[in-house]
């Protein structure tokens, strides 16, 4: 039997505008499997990027239920939701978010710096990490040095690097050429496979569609379709 | 805790130039607020030990008329003690009088001290050697504003207990060299049996200084201890550190200022990056205490800063002294001519714990804005 690691009832989100509010998502219902590689599509300000947030509790709905590795967001604290995306989500953003004065290595062992891994286990942990994302000769570098599309590779291992159940993508290929985008992409796929982490994509590039075996379009914070697909790129 | 920490230097050292700047002003503040502080308290030393060995011994016994800060009662103010309360007590008899040397009339205090003393470091036993009817001792700056020399003659005035006035050539038997002008200034010294002789006083006495600290009680009399008599000292000394420490409170503010002024536009510029330290799991609060550790960190950076060009320069002017101007010599307190700092463990400890906490509270305040930071909001770079 598969396993609902997210799962978002009647999800409504409201964001306070002047005297009013802006519904930013309007009563979702989604469920995410454990292994899925799916992807939120839709044309801006459909709800894609709230909706991942609150995925990553990052934020919280203003009505219903979201259920992330069976907690409700809303009722985590600050605490417990920290330990949650420390423990099983990782994110990979539209412009990377590598800390600037941190080396390759340092921005991937962020993450387990706040777990209690010994430094070796953290090295070998980080290596491996980039390994997966064939940067490991660049561990040493500040991502100033790096091109685009390695400072997202490096993004991709400090999101996988403490093996989370949950991957969140934010437009990862927004910044990138079409080759560094498959490749990216590749790695991704990759690391579905082999480690069967769930990623969710939100996305409004051709690209990254081609590789998703869901669809799901959101408008105006609604979810419209919901479809299962034969990825057109395997790896 | 220890994360922080290791995080708050990782990106303190990753901000480069930005952080050595603020670490240089720091350091400079701490290095000059040690010195500073260790200056006065290297003159409050030099100047107490000074003052017990030149003038105030182990403590004074002194009569009830006289009052040291009102020339009035020199006149009167001197009296008999019982011989059986004078044992570890040398008796000190004030006049007033009048020199001319070279035509000139300055007023001159004729301090009578007994020859044999060995309580205070005036070099009374020339005294005893010199062969002149009238010997006295004078200090460097008497010698120099009398314009007198050792071996110097010159006219003394002075009036007897009758009030008569009476005139004679006293002798300049030696000029001590001390730090102590209020044992200098004005003053002739000479042996209180001549004084006593010259102006009728037998027996009498102004104050006595005694060799211990033992109180003496005699009516008429008041013992003051060496704590009593160094008072005033103690309460200028007290002053001058009051008002130099709002020089150390307005350099300590301009370095301060600079770290919440970083810390501020830190927390501005540095969104995205709050933004990704909550994603990967830190808490607000541990946010708050990465930004506050920085700042923790610019303090103890500075430490260690000042400390490699401090301790050298403490060091150096520990050992060789800092010279004081001439002018100050005559200021009415003991100023030696090089003043040499003394750097307590108190001092020390004091000022990089008050420079620790100040730069730790003054990045804690900016950073508490984290606290109410919407992740998701700072990993947009939207905070206003």
């Amino acid at each position: 039997m598969s396993e609902n690691i997210i799962s978002l009832k009647n999800v409504v989100k409201k964001f306070p505008v002047g005297d009013g509010f802006f519904t930013a998502l309007k009563g979702i219902d989604l469920e995410f499997e454990k292994g899925e590689f799916a992807g939120l599509i839709g044309p801006s300000g459909s709800g894609k990027t709230t909706l991942l947030n609150i995925m990553g509790s990052l934020d919280a709905p203003t009505e219903g239920q979201a259920l992330v590795m069976g907690k409700d967001i809303a009722t985590l604290s600050h605490k417990q939701s920290a330990l949650l995306r420390n423990m099983h989500i990782g994110f990979v953003f539209q412009v990377y978010n590598l800390l600037p004065v941190y080396t390759v290595f340092e921005n991937v062992e962020f993450s387990l710096l706040l777990q209690n891994h010994t430094a070796a286990e953290r090295k070998k942990m980080v290596m491996d990490a980039l390994e997966w994302v064939g940067i490991e000769n660049q561990a040493d570098k500040k991502p100033a040095k790096l091109s685009g599309g390695e400072g997202q590779r490096v993004a991709i291992a400090r999101a996988m690097v403490k093996r989370p159940e949950i991957v969140l993508a934010d437009e990862p290929t927004a910044n990138l050429d079409a080759k560094n985008a498959h490749a990216i992409l590749k790695t991704m796929k990759q690391l579905n496979k082999e480690l069967g982490t769930t990623f969710v994509f939100s996305t409004h590039d051709e690209k990254v569609m081609g590789y998703l075996d869901r669809i799901i379009s959101l408008e105006d914070g609604k979810v419209v379709k919901d479809e299962v697909v034969e990825a057109q790129y395997t790896v | 805790m220890k994360l922080a920490f290791q995080l708050a230097y990782r990106n303190l050292m990753g901000a480069g130039l930005r952080t050595w700047l603020n670490v240089g002003v720091l350091s400079f503040a701490y290095v000059l607020i040690i010195l500073l502080n260790g200056i006065l308290d290297g003159w409050n030393e030099q100047a107490r030990t000074d003052t017990i060995a030149w003038e105030f011994g182990q403590g004074q016994l002194r009569y009830d008329e006289y009052d040291p800060y009102d020339p009035f009662t020199i006149l009167d103010g001197h009296a008999v003690l019982p011989a059986e309360k004078r044992d570890g007590l040398t008796p000190v008899l004030l006049r007033q009088g009048t020199i001319y040397p070279e035509g000139r009339m300055l007023s001159t205090l004729i301090k009578g001290i007994d020859a044999n003393q060995t309580i205070i470091t005036i070099p009374t036993a020339k005294l005893k050697e010199s062969d002149a009817a009238l010997p006295v001792v004078i200090g460097k700056r008497m010698a120099e504003s009398a314009n007198l020399k050792e071996g110097d003659e010159v006219l003394m005035r002075w009036r007897d207990k009758h009030g008569t006035y009476d005139a004679a050539k006293v002798t300049v038997a030696a000029v001590f060299d001390g730090n102590v002008s209020t044992v200098d200034n004005g003053q002739m010294w000479m042996d209180i049996e001549k004084l006593r002789e010259i102006t009728q006083l037998e027996q009498s006495a102004t104050y006595y200084i005694a060799s211990t600290d033992v109180p003496v009680k005699a009516e008429g009399w008041t013992y003051f201890s060496q704590d009593e008599l160094l008072q005033d000292l103690t309460d200028m000394i007290e002053m001058k550190k009051y008002s130099s420490s709002i020089m150390y409170g307005m350099l300590l503010l301009i370095a301060l200022l600079a770290i919440f002024d970083t810390q501020v536009l830190s927390i501005f510029r540095r969104q995205r990056e709050i933004g990704t330290y909550i994603s990967l799991g830190m808490t607000r609060w541990k946010v708050v205490t990465l930004f506050t550790f920085e700042g923790t960190m610019y303090s103890i950076l500075a430490t260690i800063v000042g400390s490699i060009y401090g301790i050298p320069l403490f060091i150096y002017l520990a050992n060789t002294g800092m010279g004081m101007p001439e002018l100050s010599q005559d200021m009415g307190v003991a100023i030696a001519e090089r003043i040499y700092p003394v750097y307590s463990v108190g001092l020390i400890f004091s000022t990089v714990l008050l420079v620790v906490v100040s730069a730790t509270i003054v990045s804690f305040l900016p950073a508490r804005k984290i606290a109410k930071m919407n992740p998701v909001d700072a990993l947009k770079g939207k905070m206003q």
